[in-house]
């Protein structure tokens, strides 16, 4: 029987909220499918566009952006300007022709571990039909 | 009628009073019809400058050149740059002086009004002529286009000659002068964004084919980014590679140096390379679509950038290019962005 396709996704969490959301769930042993490799940044607004796009050019299935609900940015602002630059990112490689479903942000704030984990469960169900991502993945 | 006549009169006054230190222009280029960019320093020099539809060039990319030039010098001559500009280069003006690049008083501008022309664009007229050469190109009374081949004289209307930007363009004449000839005239554009619809509308795999096909063809002659007048970081992402690597390089030098690209000219680099144009000039250009003519595989690399304007102006409401005093659009925010496609 053909293994069923495991998509790799590469998370950038915000230090202060994503990425204490996501220490919760796992201190607190709530169980979510383990495809994801978490990167912490200092804010969601630190992620470069670039780091997206090198993301997927090193072989990334799904990439997403998570930070602090707005009005809750430690940097007071972050998230604002990432909620701007993150959505032109993905118009543009929805543009290209790139599966929308891919790339994508949430607000999972430190105390939302349930919500981190529903996050991560339903972009593993929506990557697995989609199969690996070759348009952008460099040929290895 | 634009006329360049008051404007050589300026400049002349200008070069002779010494309140300038050049003028940048248009003079009759090598080719014998397309303009080409001059650097007038003499008041006897000005008449050699020309203004017709071929007239393509967004010199405001020399303005980027002679800040570096005046950084190097030791005593740099502060007197402004007199330069030629249409509504799309008066608009890359703008950006520079919003981004603080450069400051009002390096610049005297003289503006041109296209009025109902714009430029000619060369694959257009080279289809139209059918290998011929044209001798020159003059916008007409009614506002056509004639075109003077070696045997014959053809009219065309302005739609089959222009370049797709000038038929898109919202604001054809200077948004900013300190002289301008002509008159602003606004062109009524049914589609400011059409080429881009279009593009839109097409399935999703259709789409992906298209772009794959384009920009396989690309060689990273960095052209685009030459000729760009926004493109003017010191150090570019993309040459960040370029570690010089000598006998006394560390493993951990070596090891810092981030290769976000690699330089070979494959697919997957060159989405790379343009992913990171295109949302580098965001909310910056322009639309004077010197990328794409500076392209020797005639790329459509506007239609990246142009979808990016359209997305500013719809999710946003950014427009760029109109006034300098406003804030960059991925350096503001408001309260109600658009985030429905937020999780």
């Amino acid at each position: 029987m053909a293994e069923e396709f495991e998509p790799k996704i590469v998370a950038f969490l915000c230090k202060w909220c994503s990425s204490a959301g996501s220490d919760l769930a796992g201190v607190s042993r709530m169980e979510y499918p383990p495809n994801v490799v978490p990167i912490q940044v200092m804010c969601s607004g630190s992620v470069s566009p670039l780091y997206i796009f090198s993301a997927f050019n090193k072989g990334a299935d799904g990439v997403l952006v998570s930070g602090c609900h707005p009005g809750d940015c430690h940097y007071i602002k972050g998230n604002y300007y990432a909620r701007r630059r993150i959505h032109l990112v993905k118009k543009l490689l929805e543009f290209v022709g790139l599966e929308p479903e891919r790339f994508q942000m949430s607000w999972v704030s430190a105390a939302e571990g349930t919500k981190y984990t529903q996050v991560i469960k339903e972009f593993v169900n929506e990557l697995k039909p989609l199969g690996p991502q070759n348009k952008l993945r460099r040929n290895p | 009628m634009a006329k360049i006549e008051d404007l050589k009169e300026e400049a002349r006054k200008l070069l002779r009073e010494g309140k300038i230190k050049y003028v940048i222009g248009y003079a009759a280029g090598t080719n014998g019809w397309m303009a080409s960019p001059i650097f007038i320093k003499k008041p006897e020099d000005v008449e050699k400058l020309v203004w017709d539809p071929t007239c393509v060039h967004n010199l405001s990319r020399f303005l980027v050149d002679e800040k570096r030039r005046k950084e190097r010098e030791k005593q740099p001559d502060k007197r402004p740059v007199g330069i030629f500009v249409k509504g799309c280069d008066s608009r890359a003006i703008v950006v520079l002086l919003q981004e603080k690049f450069i400051d009002r008083n390096d610049v005297y501008i003289l503006g041109i009004s296209c009025e109902k022309g714009g430029v000619v664009d060369e694959h257009k007229l080279a289809r139209k002529l059918e290998g011929k050469k044209p001798k020159k190109i003059e916008l007409g009374d009614k506002g056509q286009l004639v075109v003077t081949t070696a045997n014959r004289k053809a009219e065309f209307p302005v739609e089959e000659l222009l370049a797709e930007r000038c038929l898109e363009c919202r604001a054809n004449f200077p948004v900013i002068s300190d002289i301008m000839s002509g008159e602003k005239i606004k062109r009524t554009v049914e589609k400011p964004f059409g080429s881009v619809e279009k593009m839109e509308r097409m399935p999703k795999e259709e789409r992906w084919r298209f772009w794959k096909e384009q920009l396989d063809k690309c060689i990273r002659c960095y052209a685009c980014r030459s000729v760009c007048p926004m493109c003017y970081c010191d150090e570019c992402v993309v040459d960040s590679i370029n570690l010089a690597v000598s006998a006394d390089t560390t493993a951990e030098e070596k090891a810092d140096k981030v290769k976000w690209i690699q330089r070979s000219a494959e697919s997957s680099e060159n989405f790379v390379y343009h992913f990171v144009r295109a949302i580098h000039l965001a909310g910056r250009c322009i639309d004077c679509g010197e990328c794409e003519r500076a392209c020797p595989l005639d790329i459509p690399v506007r239609f990246l950038n142009k979808k990016l304007e359209r997305e500013a102006k719809e999710l946003f409401g950014y427009e760029v290019g109109f006034d300098p005093a406003q804030p960059s659009l991925v350096s503001s925010f408001r309260d109600d962005d658009p985030e429905d496609f937020i999780r």
